[in-house]
């Protein structure tokens, strides 16, 4: 729900905040909490440390091996740890295989390094269709890859979070790990864009 | 479940909306997530049990509630089921009981912090659980239909293909939903050919890789 004056949010915002404060009266949360946990989210989750980890791995072969071999002991090892990111795996586009991360089920994805999803990974057009028909979701992207590109759709079904480590561009040789983290989209981490 | 939250291979939901970019577009949506957040401390519930209270919301309600408004109505039906609120409180919003208190302590920030850059503990590595399946062997989803929480999509039951990690001793979903303990057993991933899940209508060389607790499997 994008616009700013969708009638439907009077309904769910009263009933959010009626629900906050009876819990707050029977004292099973605290509303402080609930603005650490908020504020938590948003200033320490967020694509911006999966682009750190993409940058190193792009100027540092020893941590890629590191990355790709045990993901979450790397990205632990850059500070990058919590909820929803115990267990992540890093998969590698390469010249012969693109990859592409959903949850089918519900909207797992790995917090610590991209930050809670967009409405759109969580949307039932996206989740119903990307495992059938990739290319054509990849497509209202703006992403076209060529015919024997292969593929690969993680389906996040259990407890492992998915990152995908996208090709480094071309000429950017001279690029700091710094410079080439701001290249990074979230969407390249997803799969849904190329860098 | 076979639920509408089993979407995978679905038709009908239209194109992808790409430009809505943002994981909150309002502050409710925040207060939703977070007030989930801490409830899961002082009711207490798991993730697998929200995830399992979310699939209990009607077909028709999943497809028309926003995504946050499902998380409220699914902690709400928790802290219902826990006893710690009754109908009566949850439709006027005044509370009309007392609960007690200190079975149930609201967590403080400090402590969710810390909790959450902690992470969950979900894993046993000092099982010795044998696997029962090995990297590159050929396996079939089992066919079963339960009615409770689990995490096989339909789109892959019954369905054969090869294992390509073992990632270790996990607590299992399905048990963890229904307060019956971890579990715990291997977690495999397994890759499906595009083509053996969609037949004539699939991307010729694709493929789609799943995490799969070995209880869901049988050997092909």
């Amino acid at each position: 729900m994008p616009h700013d004056h969708d009638p439907l949010e009077e309904g769910p915002a009263l009933r959010v905040r009626a629900l906050e404060e009876l819990m707050v009266a029977k004292g099973l949360v605290k509303s402080e909490t609930l603005d650490s946990i908020v504020e938590y989210y948003e200033r320490e989750t967020g694509p911006r440390n999966g682009a750190a980890v993409v940058a190193r791995a792009w100027t540092d072969p020893d941590y890629k091996d590191w990355l790709l071999r045990d993901g979450s002991a790397a990205i632990n090892a850059m500070g990058f740890s919590g909820f929803q990111g115990e267990h992540i795996r890093v998969v590698e586009n390469t010249e012969t295989v693109h990859n592409v991360i959903v949850c089918t089920l519900c909207s797992c994805y790995p917090w610590p390094v991209l930050g809670l999803p967009p409405t759109w990974y969580k949307s039932p057009a996206y989740r119903s269709r990307v495992v059938r028909e990739p290319r054509a979701v990849l497509a209202e992207f703006g992403v076209s890859l060529p015919d024997e590109m292969q593929i690969k759709v993680w389906d996040s079904t259990a407890e492992i979070r998915y990152l995908v480590l996208p090709r480094r561009p071309e000429g950017t040789e001279g690029l700091s790990a710094a410079e080439l983290a701001d290249l990074v989209t979230r969407n390249g981490m997803i799969g849904t864009a190329l860098i | 479940m076979d639920g509408i939250h089993d979407m995978g291979g679905m038709h009908g939901f239209g194109p992808v909306p790409c430009d809505q970019d943002r994981a909150f577009d309002y502050d409710w949506q925040k207060r939703a997530f977070a007030l989930t957040e801490a409830l899961a401390w002082s009711v207490p519930f798991c993730a697998d049990e929200h995830r399992a209270a979310i699939e209990r919301i009607a077909p028709a309600d999943y497809l028309r509630l926003d995504y946050f408004e499902k998380w409220a109505v699914a902690a709400t039906a928790l802290v219902q089921a826990a006893g710690l609120v009754d109908p009566q409180e949850v439709a006027s919003g005044r509370k009309r009981f007392d609960i007690v208190q200190a079975d149930h302590p609201a967590v403080d920030p400090a402590d969710v912090l810390a909790a959450t850059k902690a992470g969950a503990e979900m894993t046993f590595p000092a099982s010795t659980a044998a696997p029962r399946f090995a990297v590159g062997q050929p396996v079939r989803v089992q066919a079963n239909s339960p009615a409770g929480h689990t995490r096989v999509p339909r789109y892959v039951r019954n369905h054969l293909g090869l294992v390509v990690a073992d990632s270790g001793v996990f607590q299992f979903a399905d048990t963890m939903a229904t307060g019956q303990g971890p579990s715990p057993q291997h977690c495999y991933t397994v890759e499906f050919r595009a083509s053996d899940l969609w037949g004539n209508v699939a991307d010729a060389n694709g493929s789609v890789c799943l995490d799969l607790w070995e209880d869901y499997l049988e050997p092909a």
